[in-house]
């Protein structure tokens, strides 16, 4: 798929996310909208493969920050794997789409929310793959939050050990927590050369530029070990009622002006 | 032999021909763990002393349809790694065994940091799990066996040293009941429930006031055997014996079970104080010190 049209398909998701939101009047949008382009550029790039035969993707995702997995429910009503009728509903008892992702949803592959579980969890699927030669592969993708979870870095440990090519770890780094930012609360950075010193590869870059997305995807395709992309980010993104406003990380309530804003923003 | 070898040789004969067993340790060993690395080095996973990271690997282990065991010992695998235990195999149903070594004060005279006197409490409260807590090799032999035949998320909670056979031993047909009654049943006598090594204590209580007093080994606590409901009915005194702090034991957990289903006998439950324990003497001074001896379960359950 050209570049344009994952640009497009973003820009899709962000307004139909937000149509979302003032629905089920709950979700996370500034976290959301942090890691549309890395989404739909693993999905719509190809980087995860579907299987069309089995109506079901051949590559993991891993949503560790559980309270972003709804980003998910658009592209897995695109490639069919939810019915158009689920995600109408989404908001709805009819509908077995929640605020956070579990198993139960058809496409999601783990159950998660609490933070800091999904590099481990990751770690152990793509260590059954490498050992029993399974051509598959696990994209997990973090905020810069959940390094402040010690299992996170467990789990780095652990993946760097079995040398897993397979996992492929993606940091959504907005730079926002609940509080505040990652500096003024307690200080996270810097962030690469935490991760580099595990001896892990790393890449930086723009996590709204799906050049740079995609570009970094097909790069790291070939590491033999375990790669991270550390994804710079603007939380909220897209909507500038909501853009790098900590207070975003939740829903909140909005006036008919605000939502005429954000809905002509997300047009743009 | 200890409990953990046992359990350990029954994962070593399933591993002969089945290759879905991942046996992960955070840094535990045992003789038959030995064994297990050399022979079976692919199904073995030395997860570093990280507890929560093993659940984690565990967990996608298991959520690509393999029979994983999750090795430590007893107070960092329960308490340290708990929420992983929930959102793991809790959340997801995920058939997930946890081996738990030196569960009570086995580990005396290391100190409070070293004693699992909090984990029956603390696995109880997460849904879906079983639990057991054997007493002696053969009962262990059992619960791993089931678990390997028909896998489903477990906690399995081993003593640290070996323990005496239990006599008569609970056989193949009467393990899925969950427990064993030693004595003549009687409703009218006085009952002691207990699992683990304090039940051997318990039993030679029992075999000395064979006319008053009968025991039940719980060996599987969760899910609560039906069958013990049944028989329990119309029982009216009751002492429950476990080597763990008062909040949350196995006193409650009969006391939970009981009353769901409107049976009301007089309960009391004997277990260690509610105390941190540093003093040395080994675990059966311990045991008599803080709130286990057998004076104090004999008189229990002759006065309730």
């Amino acid at each position: 798929m050209k570049i344009n049209d994952l640009k497009e398909i973003a820009k899709k998701y962000r307004g139909e996310m937000f149509e979302k939101f003032l629905l089920t009047k709950q979700g996370h949008p500034g976290s959301i909208y942090s890691i549309i382009e890395i989404v739909v550029a693993l999905y719509h790039g190809g980087f995860v493969r579907f299987n069309e035969k089995d109506n079901r993707f051949t590559d993991k995702v891993l949503i560790s920050k559980g309270h972003a997995t709804s980003a998910l429910y658009p592209i897995l009503r695109d490639f069919g794997v939810i019915s158009k009728e689920q995600w109408i509903n989404w908001g709805t008892k009819k509908s077995p789409l929640r605020i956070f992702g579990n198993t139960s949803i058809p496409g999601i592959d783990i159950t998660s929310g609490s933070l800091g579980h999904c590099i481990g969890a990751g770690a152990g699927m793509a260590l059954h793959y490498k050992k029993n030669k399974i051509d598959k592969k696990v994209f997990v993708i973090i905020s810069e939050g959940e390094l402040y979870e010690g299992s996170t870095w467990e789990g780095l440990l652990f993946a760097k050990h079995n040398k897993l090519a397979n996992l492929k770890i993606i940091i959504d780094i907005n730079n926002l927590i609940i509080l505040g930012t990652t500096d003024e609360c307690l200080k996270l950075n810097p962030i690469e050369d935490k991760i580099k010193g595990l001896g892990i590869k790393t890449k930086t870059i723009d996590g709204h530029d799906i050049d740079q997305v995609t570009n970094t995807l097909y790069e790291f395709q070939t590491i033999d070990d375990v790669s991270c992309i550390l994804a710079n980010t603007t939380k909220g993104k897209g909507a500038s009622i909501m853009e790098d406003k900590k207070h975003w990380h939740y829903w909140n309530p909005m006036d008919e002006e605000q939502i005429k804003i954000t809905r002509e923003d997300l047009k743009k | 032999m200890f409990q953990r070898d046992v359990f350990i040789d029954q994962i070593i004969n399933s591993l002969e021909k089945d290759k879905s067993i991942y046996f992960l340790s955070a840094d535990f060993g045992s003789p038959s763990l030995d064994v297990l690395r050399e022979k079976f080095s692919n199904n073995f996973i030395h997860c570093g002393i990280s507890e929560q990271a093993m659940l984690d690997v565990a967990t996608g282990l298991a959520l690509e349809n393999n029979k994983v065991f999750c090795y430590a010992m007893a107070p960092f695998l329960s308490l340290r790694a708990i929420e992983q235990i929930k959102c793991g195999p809790g959340l997801m149903n995920l058939p997930i065994c946890l081996i738990s070594v030196g569960i009570g004060l086995g580990y005396a005279d290391a100190g409070p940091t070293h004693y699992a006197n909090e984990d029956f409490a603390c696995l109880n409260s997460i849904v879906g799990n079983s639990i057991y807590t054997p007493s002696d090799n053969n009962t262990t032999k059992l619960i791993a066996n089931s678990f390997l035949k028909k896998p489903h998320f477990s906690y399995v909670r081993l003593d640290r040293h070996q323990q005496p056979d239990l006599n008569p031993e609970i056989k193949t047909n009467e393990f899925e009941e969950g427990f064993k009654v030693y004595g003549e049943f009687n409703k009218e006598k006085n009952i002691i429930i207990s699992h683990g090594k304090i039940f051997h204590n318990c039993l030679k209580i029992q075999n000395n006031h064979q006319e008053n007093i009968v025991a039940i080994n719980l060996f599987r606590s969760k899910p609560f055997p039906k069958k013990l409901i049944s028989l329990l009915k119309d029982s009216k005194k009751i002492l429950v014996v476990d080597e763990q702090t008062p909040g949350g034991n196995l006193g409650s957990n009969v006391f939970e079970n009981l009353s769901k289903n409107n049976i009301f006998p007089k309960i009391k439950i004997r277990s260690l104080n509610e105390a941190y324990v540093f003093e040395n003497g080994g675990r059966d001074y311990l045991l008599k010190n803080y709130g286990l001896s057998d004076d104090e379960i004999l008189s229990d359950v002759k006065n309730l």
